[in-house]
This record gives structure tokens, C-alpha cells and sequence, in this order.
């Protein structure tokens, strides 16, 4: 809402500087948003053009009048109201024009008043540069008198032709069904049956509360002006505005509540203005349609519930002051509180809690005292979710991967190339509303953005990028219930890990192995680096079929990881890299939930190595499970640590060497057992997986 | 003959002083104690000395052989000390060349703020909550008090999913959802990702925020100014001004927007060159939360007695305080996830 200081001063005849009621508006909830200066043409500062936001439960300080009445609160200077007309003249509006209301409930008042022998014309200099301040387009006279004093009262006025009012009969009705409007901007708007309207006779001439029609404008050959100041019902006007996208000035006022109580006025400030400004001779009388009129309800106010929720004591007198000074009525008090009235702008009072929050703000939000609470936690356990999250986040950081954040918005070809972890077919979730019509689903899968980051960093030369995101992805439920979303972790590796300092030795390019490492690496910190399974079965297609894996826990999927297939960094005009997509709140599950230590071993062990060769397609880990499962209790552990092809290992095998632990709990092994211990064990890998063993 | 000895004796010292190496000392021994050394032709010429002088001149030759023998043993410890000093000198390194290690990976600003945010309430002894992004009309607006129609929803431009289903526009049905399933006392901290149709330097499609509340029987509008004043001067400086002033959410009430004192211009709204200040525009404030108490409507929706408890509720845009905090101008940066931007966040 935009004004100037002069025009509020006919309302209310404060001596403060600007500045000052510009932050005793700001600190009791009208933040002023810009205070300039108006200059004369003559470069000197006499007005003041000020900005004020006005939240949506203050319609009433949509204009002039309800802002000097927080002005008045606030500096004890009283308001003020401009002369409206008070013309005797000649005829009667009876009958001249007839108004009905068929929906009483979506306008409870309607108000109207005829002007005649009008000259219509530009507005006097002095009205247009106010609107003009205040943002409004100068039409001619008339208009801007509606205007004008729209914002001065925040009551919104509709002036019509009377003479293109053919029936003269003002119907404020449904649509029902008229379908079809041309509202004077010169658009043709499809009605819905429930909007209001109000027609004359059958014909429409306004969509009530929100634009009044191309027929009935007033135009350069008015001479008789039929003014409305009505009320309609908030919800219906939002409604109807909305969906035919169609804000205005009026609209936005009826939405958030206009004094039904102010219609008088402003219509015969109108009528003045129009008498002194456009040459109008008034008609003497007014319609006033006022089928539902609002009663106002007392509202206790207890002095216990006033401490409570500020915290302080406030004396009654106190109360009292601020209560008056809104122009709120005492109507009774007691030991344990007051009823108090609200005025019929006030309409967003109705709570007790509505009427100590204007204590508060009046009193002072800086006055009241500040406070730390009891906190009475109720025993929960620290968040484990969080710092996992956290360990993870500063593990990842410090292997040299960049943590990212990437709107979870996808394209469909996306989300079909890039499924994620979700079993069965996943179907995502479509926007109604995007933002751009490529992006219109949310993401299956992390993977899409990741790719996208990849491809702004090849845009930029740089040789390597590694990153990963933690964020969620959305599954659809088929419109039952809401969509499915889960935390996922996904990374992806391009180039080598950066180094600084001087060039090393040239370093081998990123393998499985690489990659492979990190995700070993979460698991470990996770708890669970031994008990994954990697599984090659139907592996997602946009996968390297022979470098990639799933990663299982037990029938579970946990995630994959690979590189991604070189066809489709062809196609997609991508380098090669490697990603992995593990579903975050899954690890987390099978996690334990606390970490036990195991004390030191007192006794040495002794370590003995193996090798077999094996065919290509042998997988390492199978030797190792084995011997685990064997059981043995002096075998503590066994690790793969080579592999080799060649010379003179024959073409199709390789050789795998592995390292065995042995150890006794309660004593030293001697070489004499360990030897026969593992000799045994060379025996029986040669039978069990009919491999050659090298010595 | 005495004479003699003595200036013998002054040479060996005087010669052993000057030697500069391992070998010159060396040498030195070999003149004077070889074979054929000076010293050992002295000794070896004992014999033909007068038997009455014999034992006097032999103490005292072999007084100065012992002298000779210790001060040469010296001599060669220092050199050698010497020589290791110079060998390790010359193994001087570079000391302005840069280290090996690996590069770093870069943290992103908004979960560092994030989990600054939320460790100050942890600390207090809050609890964290979650809720989904995809949220039902219900949560994101009708129990928070905002029915079907009511003008404050246009506060939000909105992602729609289907008519009844959005994308949250803040962390607040949170609280809806802690409520509906616990009693006070309750103290939430809830962290996420909200969504505003919205696209511009200073709006991007989805941010994050931290909602939090407190609800127990007495809780009051004063203990929100003093838990929000502790978390303000936490995250930015002990000494940060702070300011309180009323405004509207259709969930709370009496309802706050705090402000803090620029954090470029101090609060005074113009830099020290005299020109208007860009971050605050000139006011020396910054608006940084909303807040306020628990409107009596919310309580209503899930089942509380507003005659019995009382609660706050306050909700911040995590984006906004990583700007101030950091310096940075343009929101979008945080979403283009250039390694380069994020690097500086460890």
C-alpha cells in the first residue's frame, strides 16, 4: 500500500517527522518498506511517498483511514474524516434505479448513489500525481474519484452509465447461467455459476467485487454516473478472482476484508468529490441494500491468559489504554478480565488471542522482557540418523568428493532411463504446475542430476569431478495416500582424485576398485563393511555390464555401483565415470545400533600366503568364503592381496594370492602347527575348487 | 731442552686448532705419532738421554703424547660432528614448495548452516523431526489455520502435485505432524527442503528451512524472544543487535518477524563511505525469522487444549542466513554446485 504523508495527514493531524512514523509503523507491524521524498517542481522535498506492506489479516489498513488509525493508536493524535457530500437536491433516486439483492450471503450491503450532469475529463493535477504516487493510472475524473477514494477508505467503487443501464433495475445475483463476460479490459471471461454478479435486469454489468464490464464504462459522453459501494463476501470474491486470474485493486480489498459499516461514507465522499471535480449535480438520496448486517461479539479478555502468553504482567490500565486507543469498546469488566468489542473494521478480531496480540504490539514487542524456558526433554535418544548422516558427509568430504545439492526435479526421459533403487516399476510423481515443462516430475533417482553437474564442470575443462548428493527421491503411490521418499546417497567419479603439491608418478586411471573403496569405506563407517554382498544379476542397463554390481544385504538391495556403459556416455556425449546409488535409510536399518569393542589378543599370529590359479571368471571372494565357512577357529581372517595374468600362467587363467591369519587365543601357535594347518588348508582348496596351487 | 718441549707442546696445539678436516688430522697424527712421527722419534731417543735425566724427560714426553693423543681425539669428534652437520645441511630442502596431499572434497554451505542451526538447538535440548516434501493440503495449509480460500495461502505460490497434494511451502506442517502424535512437553527442531513456484536471484524453487517450536503448559512470547535472541547471537556475534516487530502468519499469534543488525553496515544503513547500503537497502535491519505463539486454531487441529498449553513456533530460511553469513549475492549458487563455489566450505 502506497501513500503519502499530506494525504495522511488529512486523517490524522500527527506532528512527527517522518522517519519516526515511518518506524513506529515498521515496529507495531507495518514495515514501511521505502520512505522518499516528493519534490516540487522546484526541487524542494514536500511531500513524502511512503510504502507500507500490509499483511493479509489488515484489510482494513488497505486504505488511508485504517493506517491513521494506527497512527492515532500509536501518537494519540486523533483521526480525522474528511467532509463528505451533505447536498440537498432536487428528485429521488427511487426512481431513477432499483437495486435487489438475490445473494444475500455474498453481498450483504449494497450502496448506491446517483450523479447527474456530469462532465467527464482529466482529474485535477494535484489528483492524478497522487495516484500516480501511489501507483494508479489516471482514466478520466470519475474513475480517479473511485479510485481516490479507494484509497482513501480501502472501500472499493464502481461507476457505471446509468444511461447504458438499460433496465435500471440492479441485480446482484449468481451467474447461474450466464456463461460468458467481457469485463472492461476488453476480455471475454467464462463465468463459473457460482460467481456473483450484478446485472442490470438480465444483462450483467460487473463480476461483483473484482471488474465491472466494457458496456456499462463510463466513457467520455457520460453524463449520469450510478456509484456503487457495496460488501461482498471475501471467499466468494477470492474465488471467482482466481480463477479468472484476474487481481485487482477491489479484488484484493474484498478478499481480505472491507468495514461493511464504511460503504456511507465513501460513497458520499465520492459524490463530493464528484460534484467539486467533474462539474455532478447529485441526486438527492441513497440506496442501501443492508440484508446481513454483522454483529459484533464481546470477547473476554482474562488478565491470566494475558500473562501466559507474553509473559509479563501488563496492568489493567494498560490494557485498557491500548484497548481504547484501537477504538475497541470495554463492555464490561470483572476481577479476572474484560469483555471488549471490536469495531466493525476490526473484523479480524474475533479471539482472545487476536486482541492480546494488539496488546503486544502496541505495548511494544522490545518491552516485553526476554526469557529462557525449562526445557523438559522427554528422554529421547540422540538423533543416531543425523550423525550418521554427518559421518558420512565429512568421510566423503575428505576423500576428496564435493557434496551437492540439485533440485529434485526430473524430465520423464529421465526418470524412465534412470529408475533408481525403487523395486517393481516405479512411477514418478508429475508436477502439475512446473516450472518449465521439461522438468515436470520429481526424481526417481539421483543420478540425473549428478549428470547434469557433470556435464557443467566439462563445460568448464576441469579434468576430474567428483561428487556426491544426499537427498531424496519421490515415488508415486497411484494417488493413494502420498508419495513414497526416501534418502538416497549417490556419487559419481570422474578423473582422477585430485593431489597438490608437485606432479607425482603417473597415477593408473580410476577402476572398479577405486570406486569400490569408497563405498567399502561408508559401509565401514556404517558398522557393516564385512556383511555386504555383491551380486552381478540383472544389472540396471545404463551400467557397464562387466564393471558394476549390485550391492545386497541378504534379499535386500541396497544399492549398485559401476561404471556407467560406455554406449550411453557415447550417446549422451559424457567421459567415462563411475556412479553408485545407495538407498541411505536402508543402511541405516541394518546398521547396529551401538558398537561393541573387542579387547587386543594376547597371543601373536602367524601369517602364511597362497596362491591358485584359477580360470578368468573365478570371483576372489569365493576362496575366502569358503575357508570362513569352514570355521576353523585358528584361522582368524583371510585377505586376496594379488592377482596376476601371465607369463607363465596360461592364457584364459590367473593366479590369486591370498594371506592367512592364523591364531590360538590361549597360546602361542608354533611353524610346526601353522605349517601343517596350512598345508591342510592348500589341500583342501585344491579339491574343493579343483584349482592349481602355486608355490 | 725443557724450552724445546714447551714449544713443541705450543706447536701440536696451535697446528691441531687449524685443522679443518677429518684427514688434516690425520695427517697431523701421522706427523708427530707415525712411525716416524716427530713425537715418536722423541720417545724412541729416550734411550740415548742421560740415565738422571731419562725419567724426568719421559714423564714429560709421555705427559705430552697423552695430551697430544686427547687433544687429536677431540679434534677428530668435532670434525666429524662437523662433516655430519654439513652433510645434513646439504640435504636442505625446499621449504616453499607446496605439500603432497590430496585435494578435499567441499561441504555445501547450506549443510553447514543447517547443522550449525540445528546444534544450537540440540545444545538447548530440543529434538529433531522430519516430515515428507510431498505434503497434503491438510498439513502444509488447513491445520495451520489456513482454510481452503483464505487469502494467506496466496503468502506461498505453490508446486502442485494434484489438487489435495503439494509440495511443502515450509517446514511447518512439521509441526502438525509431531503434535498429532505426541503431548507436550515438546521442543522440535525440524530441517528440510520447502518449495516455492519461484525463480530469480533472490528465489529459487526449492530452499531450505528450520522450523521449530516449543509447546508446554506456560510457555510464553517472552521465552521466544529469549531462545530466538541466544540461537541469533550463536550463529552470527555475541553482541548482534536483534529486533523484534509484529507481523502476520496465519498460525501464530501474536506473530513476530526478527530482524538483526546488517551485517555489512553494522545497522547503520550506510556504509562507511557514505553510500546506501546493498544488503540492507539503506533500513540497517535484516529480516532472518518468523515466529510467534502458537495460534490457539492449531492447537484446536490437533487435539490440545489452548486454555492449557501455550507454545512458539519459528521457522527460518536456511539460504538467507548462508547468504549474510558468507557474503554470498546470488541464491542460485548454491544450486549450480560449481566444485569450485564449494570448495571454499570445508
Amino acid at each position: 500500500m502506497k501513500l503519502t504523508l499530506n494525504w495522511l495527514k488529512e486523517f490524522v493531524s500527527f506532528k512527527n517527522p517522518p522517519e519516526q512514523i515511518a518506524e513506529m509503523l515498521t515496529m507495531a507491524g507495518f514495515e514501511v518498506e521505502s520512505l522518499t521524498p516528493l519534490r516540487t517542481e522546484k526541487g524542494e522535498a514536500d511531500d513524502w511517498l511512503m510504502e507500507v506492506a500490509v499483511t493479509p489479516n489488515r484489510g482494513d489498513c488497505l486504505g488511508i483511514l485504517g493506517l491513521a488509525r494506527e497512527v492515532a493508536a500509536l501518537t494519540g493524535a486523533p483521526v480525522k474524516l474528511p467532509p463528505p457530500a451533505r447536498y440537498a437536491l432536487d428528485g429521488s433516486i427511487r426512481s431513477l434505479v432499483d437495486v435487489k439483492i438475490s445473494s444475500p450471503r455474498l453481498c450483504p450491503r449494497y450502496s448506491a448513489r446517483i450523479v447527474r450532469d456530469i462532465h467527464v475529463g482529466p482529474s485535477p493535477t494535484w489528483m492524478r500525481d497522487r495516484l500516480e504516487a501511489c501507483g494508479i493510472r489516471s482514466i478520466n475524473n470519475v474513475v480517479d474519484i473511485t479510485n481516490y477514494v479507494m484509497l482513501e477508505t480501502g472501500q472499493p467503487l464502481h461507476a457505471f452509465d446509468l444511461d447504458r443501464l438499460k433496465s435500471k433495475r440492479i441485480v446482484v445475483r449468481q451467474a447461474g447461467n450466464i456463461r460468458k463476460f467481457k469485463t472492461l479490459d476488453g476480455v471475454e471471461r467464462e463465468l463459473a455459476p457460482e460467481d456473483l454478479l450484478i446485472c442490470d435486469g438480465d444483462m450483467p454489468v460487473a463480476i461483483a467485487g473484482v471488474m465491472g464490464g466494457m458496456e456499462s464504462e463510463v466513457q467520455i459522453s457520460t453524463k449520469v454516473v450510478l456509484l456503487e459501494s457495496a460488501h461482498f463476501d471475501p471467499i466468494s470474491v477470492r474465488r471467482t478472482a482466481k480463477r479468472l486470474e484476474l487481481h485487482t485493486e477491489a479484488s484484493h480489498r474484498f478478499e481480505r476484508g472491507v468495514d461493511p459499516e464504511g460503504t456511507l461514507y465513501a460513497l458520499d465522499r465520492a459524490v463530493l468529490l464528484l460534484a467539486q471535480f467533474a462539474k455532478g449535480v447529485p441526486i438527492q438520496g441513497t440506496i442501501d441494500r443492508y440484508p446481513r448486517r454483522v454483529k459484533a461479539t464481546a470477547i473476554l479478555l482474562k488478565d491470566s491468559k494475558v500473562q501466559r502468553l507474553l509473559g509479563m504482567e501488563m496492568k489493567r490500565s494498560e490494557v485498557e489504554k491500548i484497548i481504547k486507543s484501537l477504538g475497541l469498546k470495554v463492555q464490561q469488566r470483572s476481577k479476572s478480565g474484560l469483555k471488549v468489542i471490536a469495531p466493525s473494521y476490526r473484523r479480524d478480531l474475533s479471539r482472545e488471542a487476536d486482541l492480546i496480540e494488539e496488546l503486544a504490539r502496541l505495548y511494544g514487542y522490545e518491552k516485553i522482557p526476554s526469557t529462557l524456558p525449562l526445557v523438559r526433554p522427554q528422554g529421547s535418544r540422540a538423533d543416531s540418523h543425523l550423525s550418521r548422516e554427518r559421518k558420512v558427509r565429512s568421510f566423503l568430504i575428505g576423500e576428496g568428493v564435493t557434496e551437492l545439492i540439485n533440485l529434485p526435479f526430473a524430465s520423464n526421459a529421465m526418470n524412465l532411463r534412470f529408475p533408481g533403487l525403487w523395486q517393481g516399476r516405479a512411477s514418478p510423481v508429475p508436477i502439475l504446475n512446473p516450472l518449465v515443462q521439461e522438468n515436470s516430475e520429481m526424481r526417481l533417482s539421483l543420478i540425473p542430476g549428478l549428470i547434469q553437474n557433470l556435464r557443467t564442470h566439462m563445460a568448464q575443462r576441469l579434468k576430474s569431478f567428483w561428487g556426491f548428493e544426499l537427498g531424496k527421491v519421490f515415488c508415486s503411490n497411484n494417488g493413494n495416500d502420498l508419495p513414497t521418499e526416501r534418502q538416497q546417497l549417490a556419487i559419481l567419479l570422474h578423473g582422477h582424485r585430485e593431489r597438490k603439491g608437485l606432479k607425482a608418478k603417473e597415477e593408473e586411471p580410476l577402476d572398479f576398485a577405486d570406486a569400490k573403496g569408497l563405498l567399502e569405506g561408508i559401509m565401514d563407517i556404517l558398522g557393516r563393511g564385512d556383511q555386504a554382498i555383491w551380486s552381478h544379476n540383472s544389472l540396471p542397463s545404463f551400467l557397464h555390464p562387466g564393471k558394476a554390481a549390485w550391492l545386497n544385504w541378504g534379499d535386500s538391495r541396497l544399492g549398485y555401483l559401476g561404471e556407467f556403459h560406455p554406449d550411453l556416455c557415447e550417446e549422451l556425449d559424457l567421459p567415462h565415470f563411475f556412479i553408485m546409488e545407495l538407498d541411505f535409510e536402508k543402511l541405516l536399518q541394518y546398521a547396529p545400533p551401538k558398537l561393541t569393542a573387542r579387547s587386543l589378543p594376547r597371543f601373536p599370529s602367524v601369517e602364511r600366503d597362497l596362491a591358485v590359479v584359477v580360470d578368468e571368471g573365478f570371483p576372489a571372494q569365493r576362496i575366502i568364503s569358503w575357508i570362513k565357512d569352514q570355521g576353523d577357529p585358528l584361522i582368524e581372517d583371510v585377505q586376496v592381496f594379488d592377482q596376476y595374468r601371465g607369463s607363465p600362467i596360461p592364457e584364459g587363467k590367473k593366479s590369486l594370492a591370498y594371506r592367512v591369519c592364523y591364531r590360538a587365543e590361549e597360546r602361542t601357535l608354533t611353524d610346526a602347527e601353522v605349517g601343517a594347518l596350512h598345508q591342510d588348508l592348500i589341500l583342501q582348496i585344491g579339491q574343493a575348487f579343483g584349482a592349481q596351487l602355486r608355490t | 731442552m725443557e724450552d724445546s718441549l714447551q714449544v713443541l707442546k705450543q706447536e701440536i696445539l696451535d697446528r691441531i686448532g687449524h685443522c679443518n678436516s677429518e684427514q688434516e688430522v690425520e695427517d697431523l697424527r701421522v706427523e708427530y705419532l707415525g712411525r716416524k712421527g716427530r713425537l715418536t722419534l722423541l720417545l724412541r731417543g729416550l734411550k740415548d738421554v742421560p740415565p738422571e735425566q731419562r725419567p724426568q724427560r719421559g714423564a714429560k714426553l709421555n705427559e705430552l703424547k697423552v695430551l697430544f693423543e686427547e687433544k687429536i681425539g677431540d679434534r677428530l669428534k668435532e670434525s666429524r660432528q662437523a662433516e655430519k652437520e654439513r652433510v645434513l645441511r646439504e640435504e636442505r630442502v625446499d621449504i616453499t614448495l607446496p605439500g603432497n596431499r590430496w585435494e578435499r572434497g567441499g561441504a555445501h554451505p547450506i549443510s553447514l548452516v543447517m547443522d550449525e542451526t540445528v546444534d544450537v538447538f540440540l545444545r538447548m535440548g530440543f529434538e529433531i523431526a522430519r516430515g515428507p516434501d510431498i505434503e497434503d493440503d491438510y498439513h502444509n495449509f488447513e491445520a495451520l489455520n489456513m482454510p481452503k480460500d483464505h487469502p494467506a495461502r496466496g503468502m506461498w505460490d505453490t508446486f502442485f502435485i494434484s489438487e489435495d497434494c503439494v509440495l511443502r511451502t515450509h517446514t511447518s506442517p512439521v509441526q502438525i505432524r509431531v503434535m498429532e502424535k505426541r503431548r507436550p512437553p515438546l521442543q522440535i527442531i525440524a530441517p528440510g527442503a520447502v518449495y516455492r513456484h519461484d525463480d530469480d536471484a533472490t528465489h529459487s524453487p526449492m530452499f531450505h528451512q528450520v522450523e521449530g517450536f516449543m509447546v508446554d503448559g506456560q510457555i510464553s512470547f517472552s521465552d521466544l524472544k529469549g531462545v530466538l535472541t541466544h540461537f541469533l547471537r550463536q550463529v552470527f556475534e555475541e553482541k548482534i543487535g536483534v529486533r523484534f516487530r509484529p507481523s502476520f502468519f496465519p498460525f501464530t499469534e501474536p506473530s513476530a518477524e526478527i530482524d538483526i543488525a546488517c551485517v555489512l553496515c553494522g545497522g547503520r544503513g550506510r556504509t562507511a563511505d557514505g553510500q546506501l547500503c546493498r544488503v540492507c537497502k539503506g533500513s540497517g535491519w535484516l529480516e532472518i525469522l518468523g515466529a510467534g505463539m502458537i495460534h490457539p486454531q492449531v492447537f484446536r487441529f490437533v487435539g490440545y487444549d489452548p486454555e492449557k498449553v501455550s507454545g512458539f513456533a519459528f521457522g527460518m530460511g536456511v539460504e538467507r542466513i548462508a547468504m549474510l553469513k558468507y557474503g554470498i549475492e546470488d541464491i542460485r549458487l548454491f544450486f549450480q554446485n560449481d566444485v569450485r563455489f564449494l570448495r571454499q566450505f570445508r
